[in-house]
């Protein structure tokens, strides 16, 4: 608090543009009105980053906000900074420098681990000093965790695809404001859209150094994908890897496997998921997936030069092995993607 | 090896012998009579405490400003901070965590917390302990049986332990802190959100702010702002802080 800054820019008078209201009333309803009830919010869980009230924007459920009419404090930065109020649906590859395949040689994941490698590389280089990452507890449910050092990514709940949820930006102020060097997050294409609002919005948030987008077609909520995969006999305590290839959805376990179409999911697809034409997170500043590269390689697409720069140290360092892209299936998952677009129509 | 002094016994003649044995002997008689200890016999005597002394704490509550920093500060969390008829809070003491580090006074911008000499104080309970701020304004009650206090003498070959007839004072007279002013402002209006938490804290009412065609103008009167920092400790972007003004 007592901490000395120059006193040249401090003002004791300035100002704050309200965004417009539809509606006459506090902005949360307002973002209630356009976002939740009509079924297009994707919990991205930007609007709790900066939600300043306190018991103010929290996820059980869905994005729920208790008592709003007397709680909200009506300051419009919510309906700031969300991705679906005046949505612009993206899609396409998006802006990029460059595309590379890579298989991490320090880290063990999913496919590549590139997250894991760009993440621990960026926190080797000073970049940033701490990153917020997904983890889960022994059911399954998704958990934020607050990496420090290097040597946490060891934990072996942190790596692997969840298909949940997460409420990681929830934290993201609070890791921004206790964060001396940047931060690094990890997520969904709707997180990292708010995370870029969040951005242009607020300075503060600018110590968001490193987002890194996932590849994703959608993502579900954790009581129904919990209810769906123990109907088809996904044992949650053995469970040890989830994933999707070739259109079926494989659940690995201790003792065996349990495999069906991805189709089968779509009942419990989330209503937010069903607008989204984003599949690449063209707002990151790094995408990461395994679309597009050999298995057991990650596709990463660079699009900042901050990440450049990360992955010319991977190289230096030789953390890394290099393959072949495949552009045109990432493409092909875009197409894909973007057809949804009917849905928004409707 | 410099440092090392060879020291040899001392020589003396026969009447330098003779003049020692004397003073010994007459040491030995006083010592018998009367003798010089070293414990202070409490409680007729105090040990004289140094002015800086970290003891119970007085609380004035004209000087507070309500900024709570005696509160945030303490490692020990005895203080509270308590409600009080004006509206505002000021802060209570709980002797049975108090650990007497004195950061509350040290930390105090006004001089609200004053520090005194009183070392002994009893409590029959737990929560008698807990000294709300009506205890921390009056000076306490002191049954004092004290007729001398007592000093510790460094000269150059001994201790001597030095007795004075009188009372030590308990209550010491700080002079008041320099008037050094500070005052809240914006160091990052951009990433204000504009929730107005900081007007809901303010205590002086130096913050407001009004909606003008769609932009929210945010103010703060530097004249009444009293420069406690709590809209600075509130503010959920951390982008207020404290300026110091000449």
């Amino acid at each position: 608090m007592w901490r000395s800054r120059h006193a040249a820019n401090v003002l004791s008078e300035w100002r704050v543009k309200l965004p417009e209201k539809p509606l006459d009333v506090k902005y949360f309803g307002n973002l209630k009105s356009r976002v939740i009830d009509t079924g297009i919010c994707s919990r991205c869980l930007t609007c709790a980053a900066v939600c300043p009230a306190p018991e103010g924007i929290t996820a059980i459920d869905g994005v729920v906000f208790e008592n709003w009419e007397e709680k909200c404090l009506d300051c419009g930065a919510c309906v700031r900074v969300c991705p679906r109020f005046e949505y612009v649906p993206k899609s396409g590859v998006g802006d990029y420098i460059d595309i590379i395949a890579a298989r991490s040689k320090r880290f063990k994941g999913q496919d590549g681990a590139m997250v894991t490698e760009i993440i621990a590389s960026a926190i080797e280089m000073d970049i940033i000093d701490r990153a917020i990452f997904v983890g889960r507890d022994e059911e399954w449910r998704t958990t934020n965790f607050h990496l420090r050092d290097t040597e946490q990514l060891s934990l072996k709940t942190l790596s692997g695809t969840k298909y949940c949820y997460s409420n990681a930006l929830s934290e993201l102020r609070d890791a921004v404001l206790m964060s001396e060097k940047g931060v690094g997050v990890v997520g969904t294409p709707c997180m990292v859209s708010g995370v870029r609002n969040l951005r242009e919005q607020y300075p503060v948030f600018r110590k968001v150094k490193l987002s890194i987008g996932l590849f994703c077609t959608e993502n579900f909520h954790w009581h129904e994908l919990h209810e769906f995969l123990s109907k088809k006999g996904v044992s949650f305590e053995k469970l040890i890897k989830t994933d999707i290839t070739k259109g079926q959805f494989i659940a690995t376990m201790t003792d065996g496997e349990v495999s069906f179409p991805v189709k089968d999911l779509e009942e419990i697809i989330p209503s937010g998921c069903h607008v989204c034409t984003d599949f690449t997170a063209v707002d990151a500043d790094a995408s990461v997936g395994s679309v597009g590269s050999a298995p057991g390689f990650s596709t990463v697409i660079v699009r900042s030069a901050i990440v450049k720069d990360i992955i010319r140290y991977i190289k230096q360092n030789n953390y890394a092995e290099f393959g072949d892209v495949m552009l045109k299936v990432v493409q092909k998952m875009v197409k894909l993607k973007k057809k949804r677009e009917a849905h928004l129509k409707k | 090896m410099r440092d090392v002094k060879k020291i040899a016994i001392p020589e003396y003649d026969a009447i330098e012998k003779a003049r020692r044995h004397v003073i010994a002997l007459m040491t030995g008689a006083r010592e018998a009579v009367t003798p010089l200890t070293f414990t202070i016999h409490y409680p007729k005597e105090r040990k004289h405490m140094p002015d800086c002394f970290r003891g119970y704490i007085l609380f004035t509550p004209e000087n507070c400003i309500n900024c709570w920093q005696c509160a945030f500060i303490c490692p020990a969390n005895a203080i509270r901070m308590k409600k009080a008829s004006d509206n505002r809070y000021y802060p209570t003491i709980d002797y049975a965590k108090c650990i007497f580090c004195h950061f509350c006074v040290d930390s105090c911008s006004r001089g609200a917390l004053r520090a005194t000499k009183i070392h002994d104080v009893a409590y029959r309970d737990m929560d008698e302990m807990l000294a709300d701020t009506e205890e921390l304004v009056e000076n306490p009650d002191v049954h004092r049986e004290d007729e001398r206090y007592v000093d510790y003498v460094l000269n150059e070959d001994d201790a001597v332990i030095k007795r004075e007839k009188g009372e030590d004072r308990f209550f010491v007279e700080i002079p008041p802190p320099p008037d050094v002013r500070f005052v809240a402002r914006c160091a990052d209006p951009e990433s204000c959100l504009g929730c107005r938490i900081c007007e809901h804290v303010c205590e002086s009412g130096a913050i407001s702010s009004v909606v003008v065609n769609g932009v929210r103008e945010m103010r703060i009167d530097e004249k009444k702002c009293s420069g406690c920092g709590l809209c600075v400790k509130e503010c959920a972007m951390q982008i207020l802080i404290l300026v110091r003004v000449r």
